[in-house]
Formats: C-alpha cells, sequence, structure tokens
C-alpha cells in the first residue's frame, strides 16, 4: 500500500460524507452514506454502525466493503477496500466515535435520532485515489511538529509543577494558538477531576471538579482515550456534567457553594487528552474553542505528545518533590495577627473549609487547609514540608500516588482567588510556609 | 449522488455519478459517471447488471436508493451532456449553501466530456433513507 491512511485523514472529519458499498450474499448491491468513519491506525478504520440497515445486513453475511472518502481541503477522492473484522460497543473507541458522533448529530440536527451502536472495525486492503486535478491546499497556519518541539522542551526545563502546568498553558497559546485551556487532576477516590490551572477564562475556575465519565472531559478520563468533538454538542457539554454533580450531592455537599467549570457556554469544539504517566492517569489536558473543527487529527496527535511529556514531567516531579537537598528556610516567628478573627469552619464530613460565610474548599485540599491551621493555632507552628504532610495521619490522603503537589498548588491558589488572611509561600523544594494576615478561630462540625 | 455494484465473487465497489436522467416513460433511470474514476463498476455492471443507486440532498439530507437488475453500460445521447452541466449547476448551488464554492465542485465532479458514459436501469426496488425512524423503509408508489 503506497497511500498511508494517516495521510488522508482530513477524508474523515465529516465535513463531506463518506459512502460505502456493500453486497448480500445474493449478490445485491446496496450504497449508503456513513455518518463517521472514524481513524484507528495504519491498517484500521471503524465506521459507524447505528441502524440496523442493509449495510449492517450485508457486513453480517459478506465482510467486503467498498468506501468512497473525499478531502474537503483538496476534494480528491479516495476508495478504500475494507474487510469487516468485528464490532465493538464499549471501550475508548466506541467513546471516542459516540462523543464524535453526538457533535455530528448536534450539527446536522440529527440528535436524538443518530446514537452509535458499535464501532464496526475494518481492515484497510487497499487505498486508490481516484484521478483528479484536486485543489491545492493552502498552507498550514503552523508546523505541529516544531511547536511540540518547542513545548517539550519547555516543559523539561520546569522544576515545579506549578511552573510545569503554567508553562504547559502558556505553550499551548503561544506554539498552538489554543486560546481557551485547562488542566484537571484526578482525584481517584473521589472518582472525580479538579481543576488546577487554566487560561483564557474570566474566571479560573481552580477547584471546579467534573466526574468521571461526565463530559468530553470526564469520558476522556474514565477511557483514558482522547475525545474530540467538532461542534457544539449539549450532550458532551460540562454544563450538564455540572448540573448532574450537583443534582447528585448529598446534604453537605449542597451546603456549598459549587465552584463554577470555567469552560465556554456553547463550545465548538472540544478536545480532552489524558495525562497519562505509563498507564497511570494523572489528570486530563483539555482545549476548547468557538469556531467548529477547530482541531484536526494531527492536532490530537500532537497534544496526546504533549499530555504524555506532561505526565512524565509530574511523575518525575512527584518523585523528587519530597527529597528535596535545599536547607530549609529560616524559621519566621509567627507574627501575633491583628485585627478582627476570622471564623475557620471545618465541615468533617467532606472536608469543607468556610471562611466566615464563604466556602473555600473541600476534600484532600480542605483537610490539608485545616490540618495546617490546627498546627498553627494549637502549636503556632508556620512550616512544613511535603514529606510531613504525605505522612500526616490526619489527612487521610487516599493514595501514595495521589498528587499532594497538586492539592497545595490548588489549595494556594484558592486562598488568593478569594482573597483570603491565608497564604501558602513556598520555601523551597517541598518545603512551604503558611502566612496568616489576621487571629483565626477553628470550629470543627459536622452537618 | 452515487452508484455502486459488485462483481460476481461479491467485491462491491462505488462511484460519484455526475447527474443522472429519467427516461420519457419515467421507467428507466441513467446515470452518467466518468469511466476514467468507474472502471472497476463499469466492469461489474457488465458481469451481472445489478446496481444500486443513492441520491442524497445535501441541505436537507432526504435520501433515497434505488435498485435494478438489467443495468447496461451505454455511450451518450444527444442531450446528456446538457443534463450532465446542469446537474453540475444545480450541485454547486446547493453545496455553496453549505459553504463549498463552484472550484470544489469543478474539482469533484470535473471531468472530460468524452469520459462520461451512462448506465441505464429499471428500477425495481426502491428505499427511503433518510437519517431518521423511516430509514430503510421501501418506497411505494403512489396509487
Amino acid at each position: 500500500m503506497n497511500l498511508q491512511i494517516d495521510a488522508i485523514r482530513e477524508c474523515f472529519e465529516g465535513v463531506i460524507p463518506a459512502s460505502a458499498a456493500t453486497c448480500s450474499k445474493d449478490g445485491t448491491p446496496n450504497i449508503a452514506y456513513l455518518s463517521q468513519v472514524n481513524f484507528v491506525d495504519n491498517e484500521h478504520v471503524a465506521l459507524s454502525y447505528q441502524f440496523f440497515n442493509a449495510t449492517r445486513r450485508n457486513i453480517m453475511d459478506n465482510p467486503c466493503v467498498a468506501l468512497m472518502v473525499t478531502s474537503p481541503v483538496t476534494m480528491l477522492q479516495y476508495r478504500l477496500r475494507l474487510q469487516y473484522l468485528h464490532t465493538e460497543t464499549t471501550g475508548p473507541l466506541f467513546e471516542s466515535m459516540k462523543a464524535k458522533l453526538a457533535g455530528i448529530a448536534s450539527h446536522v440536527g440529527m440528535s436524538g435520532v443518530f446514537r452509535l451502536l458499535g464501532a464496526d472495525v475494518c481492515r484497510v486492503l487497499e487505498i486508490e485515489q481516484l484521478p483528479g486535478e484536486g485543489l491545492l491546499a493552502p498552507p498550514q497556519k503552523r508546523n505541529l511538529l516544531a511547536a511540540l518541539r518547542t513545548c517539550t522542551e519547555r516543559l523539561a526545563a520546569c522544576a515545579d509543577l506549578d511552573r510545569l502546568l503554567a508553562q504547559t498553558l502558556d505553550s499551548l497559546r503561544e506554539y498552538f494558538g489554543v486560546r481557551y485551556a485547562m488542566i484537571l487532576m484526578l482525584d481517584e477516590p473521589g472518582k472525580r477531576l479538579y481543576t488546577v490551572a487554566s487560561h483564557g477564562y474570566e474566571a479560573s475556575g481552580i477547584g471546579s471538579e467534573i466526574p468521571l465519565g461526565h463530559g468530553v472531559i470526564g469520558v476522556a478520563a474514565r477511557e483514558r482515550t482522547p475525545i474530540r468533538i467538532g461542534h457544539m454538542s449539549v450532550e458532551y457539554g460540562y454544563t450538564r456534567a455540572i448540573r448532574d454533580n450537583t443534582r447528585d450531592s448529598n446534604l453537605a455537599n449542597a451546603l456549598e457553594t459549587e465552584i463554577p467549570f470555567p469552560g465556554l457556554a456553547m463550545p465548538c469544539s472540544q478536545l480532552a487528552v489524558p495525562i497519562l504517566a505509563g498507564p497511570q492517569l494523572l489528570g486530563v489536558l483539555y482545549v476548547e474553542s468557538d469556531k467548529d473543527l477547530s482541531f484536526s487529527w494531527d492536532d490530537e496527535d500532537a497534544l496526546v505528545s504533549l499530555a504524555r511529556q506532561l505526565g512524565m514531567a509530574i511523575h518525575i516531579l512527584q518523585s523528587t518533590a519530597d527529597c528535596g537537598e535545599e536547607e530549609p528556610a529560616a524559621a519566621v516567628a509567627p507574627l501575633a495577627a491583628a485585627g478582627a478573627p476570622v471564623v475557620v469552619r471545618h465541615y468533617r464530613e467532606t472536608d469543607s473549609v468556610f471562611l466566615g460565610d464563604d466556602y473555600l474548599i473541600k476534600g484532600v485540599a480542605g483537610s490539608i487547609l485545616w490540618t495546617l491551621l490546627h498546627d498553627y493555632v494549637h502549636r503556632q507552628r508556620t512550616e512544613f514540608t511535603n514529606r510531613e504532610l504525605r505522612l500526616d495521619a490526619r489527612l487521610r490522603l487516599p493514595d501514595v500516588r495521589d498528587n499532594l503537589e497538586a492539592r497545595l498548588i490548588l489549595l494556594g491558589k484558592r486562598l488568593v482567588e478569594r482573597n483570603a488572611p491565608v497564604r501558602i509561600e513556598k520555601t523551597g523544594r517541598g518545603r512551604f510556609r503558611i502566612c496568616v494576615s489576621c487571629p483565626v478561630q477553628l470550629l470543627d462540625t459536622s452537618v | 449522488m452515487g452508484l455502486a455494484a459488485c462483481d460476481n465473487a461479491l467485491n462491491p465497489t462505488l462511484v460519484r455519478a455526475t447527474g443522472c436522467s429519467i427516461s420519457g416513460d419515467l421507467k428507466q433511470v441513467t446515470a452518467f459517471v466518468p469511466a476514467s474514476k468507474a472502471a472497476a463498476l463499469l466492469q461489474c455492471v457488465r458481469q451481472n447488471g445489478r446496481v444500486s443507486m443513492v441520491f442524497s440532498k445535501p441541505t436537507t439530507y432526504r435520501t433515497v436508493q434505488l435498485k435494478g437488475r438489467n443495468a447496461v453500460v451505454r455511450g451518450l445521447a444527444e442531450g446528456d451532456l446538457d443534463v450532465v452541466e446542469a446537474y453540475r449547476r444545480a450541485f454547486t448551488r446547493e453545496v455553496g449553501q453549505v459553504g463549498f464554492g463552484a472550484a470544489h465542485v469543478e474539482a469533484l465532479l470535473g471531468c472530460a466530456d468524452d469520459d462520461i458514459v451512462g448506465i441505464s436501469f429499471t428500477p425495481d426496488e426502491a428505499y427511503d433513507q433518510t437519517p431518521g425512524p423511516k430509514a430503510g423503509e421501501p418506497l411505494n408508489a403512489a396509487p
């Protein structure tokens, strides 16, 4: 095969519908349009199976398929000879096609009509480019490989997690032209992801949460596969994810004001890429756009590679975070904070922390803050190390693999955003202090 | 519009059509296809005469499929090129509404006049293929 499938992937973006020819056992040909052809690898594509129709009946009897696809860029046509292999009804390929189909359905006014029953995986036996002049492809806006190389080098130079996350988002904007992006980390026992960095939005949304399996981000995390949608889809929007999240909240959660998710209200293109370190899911890198079809297969490849680099970098930083050899910073004696005291309320069930009447944070980050303030009030301590926190039984950290640094970044950012009288200040690798600017009164309670 | 056929070993193939005409007695459909892109399909038609043809309107997704068993390959008759030209103009207007220009249509459907051949058949089955609950249902002639 001279022409590789990955060289004609623009034909599979759904701009010009593909058509498939099949043939029954008695030799009756059938021709039908397909909602979606998905690139699997250079030997396979998957066809969307939505209805039990003649195409479906035919391929069950006779696995030979002829597929016609057209490049929306050059208008060149390609005829593919396929052999049907099997159908997937769960898993990463199915979920990725299901999400894409939801976008396509919404775009063509077929929401509720188009429903993916399966991903029909086919081996590609031959690709034939049909004769024709074809239009000249316009020059690419940017070279994605060069962008990826620069970003990778920049990520490698980051010495701490906070810098690494910021650099990732800066690089996406500068080298990939991505205006809206966020990074979410996995809270494994909570089966949810929390936003730890974002750019492009009016409110940062730091601390907002997405349950696993909800929306583009939640599905990408659950299936550990990129999810890319080229058109607005209500089904995969996170407005709904958040609504469901709120609906499912228990009484303790209901006391809080959920931190609003920062994303666009009507994203036209969405791409969520899992951040993995080896097989372990660390979080999700999410980008979106207010224009249709903003992210191509090549963009997806680039971001998957970038997220892989990010995952490895997070993993390395995490494994070295606690073994800093720097001298501890000179301890600063806690100042006797003056002024009206702030009442810090802690709800044990959810580790939710309120400053006065304002909700600040919950979960592991809430538990960390409560522990720090407890030691500040009762032991006059201000200097802490990541290592002691990791070992502190009071925190009930979910797992040794849990990213404590990410929780501290989240907490630090929330304190700044809420203009809290408590701040976290890094004093060295694996060390930090808390700065408290008014008297603190602790109130431990349950709902 | 597109046309599919299969050889006697049950290997299907297909090609995009560039217009079609209907006989005066409304019994026969002729699809026009570029021979240079349809070599395999023409061979299948010559083998067994069985074809399937799909028509879809890009702006409404209304889709219909016809099937026939007696297809033959024929040269162009007088007026056929006018039909092809009219189809290209109509298709340009139609896809212009979904963002494609005349240059796109020319690249997709353009070919030398002497490359075009006709495939004539009598439809003996017709199906509604518009996405939705009625997809796949036979189309029946109005009583």
